[in-house]
């Protein structure tokens, strides 16, 4: 037996509960899964500065908390904690999408909204696989607290790498940025800021080539870009923050993907099929910031809306 | 905190897990863990569906770093395994997923 809802928008990120609260303020029977807690990337940013509306830094994890609030608000459910086992997303003739969660629950709706995003990028190098949670890390605010008066690197050089490392100072007792470039690719502001921190040090044009150590990690190896050089470093840990990589397996071989497996939309976030819309980081776009991600959901939300209008006029 | 999974201090390692008679999954966990709060239902519905068979306890990170230290723990969620007194399998981490989790498990108790 299925349940049957209006709108099953997929991931409890900005874009996924932005989508939630227009869709559940326009009545839609509206249902987010979400395979974790809601709040996406933000939940694990330590601080949010530029979301607007919040004049003083907002706390990534209380931020998503409010989106979440917000959409449980207007009567979206959010599903949390789930896993989709099977989905059917449907096709030109039957545009009914089905989604089994946890191989004991089947949901269904006629319009879905896909927002699973992007998962933080592993660096794809020797050892890496193996030291994680045993000395690597990809979220500061989950395991910065171990490293407690440690030596730890962070490798990355954008917002995310140069935010987290200025976090880290307040456990570690030095942060050593390891970056492939001269210089950082993060805002200016909080680039300076690193820049002038005590505990603060950056290796520019260096790069991880492997891990090593017994049980848990103890040397990264990192090649120096300029000289061509090979050097082992101690270390107690290592928190990557180098980009994301999008999270397309719903939807592959049924949408166009660009070369990086981003989802290639419509203006309002539609796809070739009916019904199916994707927003937020998953979509091919210049830009991934909160702000567009929310921008993309509503986006999404009320193009669905006018999809279930047409298709189905005599709805309520 | 439920009839299947049960949260334990360090000085009960020994007792609770090491010299438990059915395997034993331990989870470290932590406070602003975001994917650890994920973690939760699905470790107690896996040990729900496990119950006889295999042991679910919790254990809180901040509150025991000497044991985090000595297994050489470094983030939270961490799942370790254990049957006969001795750590066996790969370790799960951060984002785990209910399949995952049942499958460790079915691997532990087979």
């Amino acid at each position: 037996m299925s349940e049957r809802f209006d709108l099953i928008v997929v991931g409890a990120g900005p874009a996924g509960l932005a989508a939630a609260i227009y869709g559940a303020r326009a009545r839609l029977k509206t249902l987010v899964l979400d395979e974790g807690v809601p709040g996406g990337q933000v939940k694990t940013t330590h601080k949010v500065s530029n979301y607007p509306g919040f004049p003083e830094d907002i706390k990534g994890s209380e931020l998503a908390a409010a989106f979440a609030r917000q959409a449980e608000r207007f009567g979206a459910t959010i599903a949390r904690s789930v896993e989709i086992t099977a989905a059917d997303l449907g096709g030109l003739a039957a545009p009914e999408k089905r989604f089994v969660l946890d191989d004991e629950r089947e949901v269904v709706a006629p319009a879905a909204i896909i927002a699973t995003g992007a998962r933080p990028r592993p660096l794809g190098v020797e050892g890496e696989a193996r030291f994680r949670g045993a000395g690597i890390s990809y979220c500061a605010t989950c395991d910065g607290a171990y490293f407690e008066g440690k030596d730890i690197h962070v490798v990355g050089g954008g917002n995310s790498a140069v935010e987290e490392s200025l976090f880290l100072t307040q456990f570690a007792r030095s942060v050593t940025i390891v970056h492939q470039f001269a210089e950082f690719q993060a805002e200016a502001s909080i680039a300076e800021e690193a820049l002038r921190h005590p505990k603060i040090r950056v290796l520019w044009r260096h790069e991880p080539r492997g891990f090593h150590g017994e049980t848990s990690l103890a040397v990264m190896r990192v090649e120096d870009l300029a000289a061509h050089a090979v050097h082992d470093l101690p270390t107690d840990g290592v928190f990557v923050f180098v980009g994301m990589a999008p999270q397309a397996d719903l939807v592959k071989g049924l949408v166009p993907l660009n070369a990086w497996g981003y989802v290639e939309t419509g203006e309002d976030m539609s796809t070739p099929v009916p019904g199916l819309y994707v927003a937020g980081d998953l979509r091919a776009k210049r830009f991934r910031q909160i702000t567009t991600a929310v921008a993309d959901g509503t986006i999404a939300a009320l193009a669905a809306q006018k999809y279930l209008r047409d298709r189905y006029p005599s709805r309520p | 905190m439920s009839d299947h999974v049960h949260v334990i201090d360090q000085d009960r390692f020994e007792a609770e897990v090491l010299r438990s008679h059915e395997p034993v999954l331990l989870d470290f966990f932590s406070t602003e863990c975001p994917p650890c709060e994920a973690l939760a239902p699905k470790y107690e519905a896996v040990a729900g569906q496990f119950a006889g068979r295999a042991r679910f306890f919790k254990i809180f990170r901040q509150g025991n770093r000497e044991l985090a230290a000595k297994l050489g723990v470094t983030g939270s969620p961490t799942v370790l395994l254990f049957k006969d007194g001795r750590e066996v399998g790969g370790r799960l981490s951060g984002d785990i997923k209910r399949s995952e989790l049942r499958q460790a498990v079915e691997a532990l108790v087979a």
